[in-house]
């Protein structure tokens, strides 16, 4: 009692957890297209995720840009005599642009019709597309002083969330055609699967770490926070999925559109959950 | 600091013929008047909200033997500060000779990686509007005083403090008064856990200010409703 508090404010706000929601989405869907390659069963989805990742892609841009207090200066970041190769977002900006130039040509073949070139820009592009949730989950694991943010399994975390957000918009693209669904089915069981268990690894650690992990961890489980990770992430957006999938009436198409759902709407409060608590303890410090 | 000690390359702390400025803050001299930070206020023309220094307390002890345990603040001028590290342009960097770590306002971005790196709150982003200064949406932070410090004067804070609970100098000089004081007294540095080598080293800081405590943990409501009652009249 008495004391005097200075408040901090968080670094980054909910803006950027919605840029990773909308990363997150485009990675998975340029997944599926470069899949569409490889798995016959994905054919139709093709050219409708290229397009969706494409539009993703600059609406996540101008989202990024945005963010910036000085959104005019993003070229700053491009420039390679101000580039830190020691900072993932310098890595990041480049495997953004990177990824949006590959999009672009890999379009133009698939519009001419250019198989073998297709196939081999639908390869590039989902290499990069890879490199987008490794960077932004990078992009929290360096900061060595954030409870949650500096693990090692951020990357893999985030890369598994792609995986289970792009499978579910591929799942919602494919409404009706069995075929594929059959196949994205297996993408979001095992994806969401992944992703719970990555959970329980993220909850342990933290609960059994130094003081800020385990006040973090208290942040991170009670109060609207606990409501949207545990609730809403973990067991709305994580484990119901995956049983409802792995039952055996997983494979209806109605169960499919709602274990889609809930893996967006998990997908999007366990980026802000992932984003936001850990930075709440800080801010009294 | 012995050899073995250094991690980084970047690190200067004890590498002969460089300087390395620290500051030593006594907290059993510091009286909360706050003058350090109304002096860095009016050397910077810092806008309301934000501080490059600052003094906050706690109550400490139980009735009747009860004290306010004073803990000023500021950038640590880390030996390897991760906020340098973070930076996507190089807007963040680290004065070789000094060890100041300053901030280039025309190259910064405004991307917040350095304010999410730092431990220690010490950054934060300037507001659109200010009255004399034309630096605005930019990171910034406490600079040591280096363009004193070049003139061969310490920082503000340090000229202005009544108790002279802050001393500066350079900690490489074994002759410094910063020297000798952590040299002979038990000092501590805030979170060393952490890795970054801070330079602001305190005497007799309590830890239940230098720590997280429980008192940390808040419900995101609660604190909510007091940090808007701190920042009623505060927008960028």
């Amino acid at each position: 009692m008495g004391d005097y508090v200075w408040f901090h404010d968080v670094s980054w706000h909910a803006s950027y957890a919605v840029y990773f929601f909308v990363i997150g989405i485009l990675a998975g869907l340029s997944f599926m297209s470069y899949g569409s390659w490889i798995t016959p069963a994905l054919r139709p989805l093709r050219e409708k995720a290229a397009y969706g990742s494409i539009a993703l892609l600059a609406l996540g841009g101008v989202l990024l840009i945005a963010d910036l207090s000085q959104p005019l200066r993003f070229l700053n970041i491009l420039n390679p005599g101000y580039l830190n190769f020691s900072s993932p977002l310098a890595w990041g900006a480049l495997n953004i642009v990177a990824f949006g130039i590959c999009s672009v040509l890999y379009i133009m073949a698939l519009k001419k019709g250019d198989e073998a070139k297709g196939k081999l820009l639908a390869l590039v592009t989902a290499l990069l597309a890879l490199g987008l949730p490794v960077y932004t989950g990078f992009d929290l694991t360096v900061h060595q002083s954030r409870p949650v943010w500096n693990s090692p399994i951020m990357p893999v975390l985030f890369v598994a969330m792609a995986i289970a957000s792009g499978s579910a918009v591929g799942s919602l693209l494919a409404m009706g055609n069995e075929e594929a669904q059959k196949v994205l089915r297996q993408y979001m069981l095992w994806s969401a699967g992944a992703v719970a268990v990555m959970l329980v690894s993220v909850m342990g650690t933290t609960n059994y770490g130094g003081s800020a992990s385990e006040l973090t961890f208290m942040i991170m489980t009670t109060g609207t926070m606990g409501l949207l990770f545990i609730g809403v992430g973990f067991l709305a957006g994580s484990v119901a999925p995956a049983v409802l999938l792995f039952a055996p009436m997983g494979k209806s198409q109605g169960v499919l559109m709602v274990s889609a759902l809930l893996i967006l709407v998990g997908g999007a409060a366990l980026r802000y959950v992932l984003l936001m608590a850990p930075q709440q303890l800080q801010t009294l410090f | 600091m012995s050899e073995e000690l250094r991690v980084s390359p970047i690190e200067t702390r004890g590498v002969a013929g460089k300087r390395r400025f620290a500051m030593v803050v006594d907290t059993r001299r510091c009286i909360g008047c706050m003058a350090c930070q109304v002096a860095c206020k009016a050397e910077y023309d810092t806008p309301l909200g934000v501080n490059r220094t600052w003094v906050p307390y706690k109550v400490v002890g139980k009735y009747p033997t009860v004290k306010k345990q004073f803990l000023p603040r500021l950038c640590n001028h880390c030996d390897d500060a991760p906020c340098v590290r973070n930076c996507p342009v190089e807007a963040t960097f680290k004065v070789e000779d000094g060890g100041f770590i300053l901030q280039r306002y025309e190259r910064c971005i405004g991307c917040r990686s350095c304010m999410a790196a730092c431990p220690y709150n010490a950054r934060f982003m300037l507001p659109s509007h200010r009255t004399y200064t034309p630096i605005t949406n930019v990171v910034d932070k406490c600079t040591f005083c280096f363009h004193r410090v070049t003139q061969n004067l310490v920082p503000a804070c340090v000229q202005t403090c009544i108790g002279r609970a802050r001393v500066f100098g350079d900690i490489n000089d074994p002759k410094s008064e910063v020297s000798y004081l952590v040299a002979t007294n038990s000092t501590q540095v805030l979170r060393p856990e952490e890795g970054t080598k801070p330079h602001v080293f305190y005497i007799g800081a309590d830890r239940n200010a230098t720590e997280f405590g429980r008192d940390a943990y808040r419900q995101p409501e609660v604190m909510e409703l007091e940090r808007s009652a701190f920042k009623r009249n505060f927008k960028i």
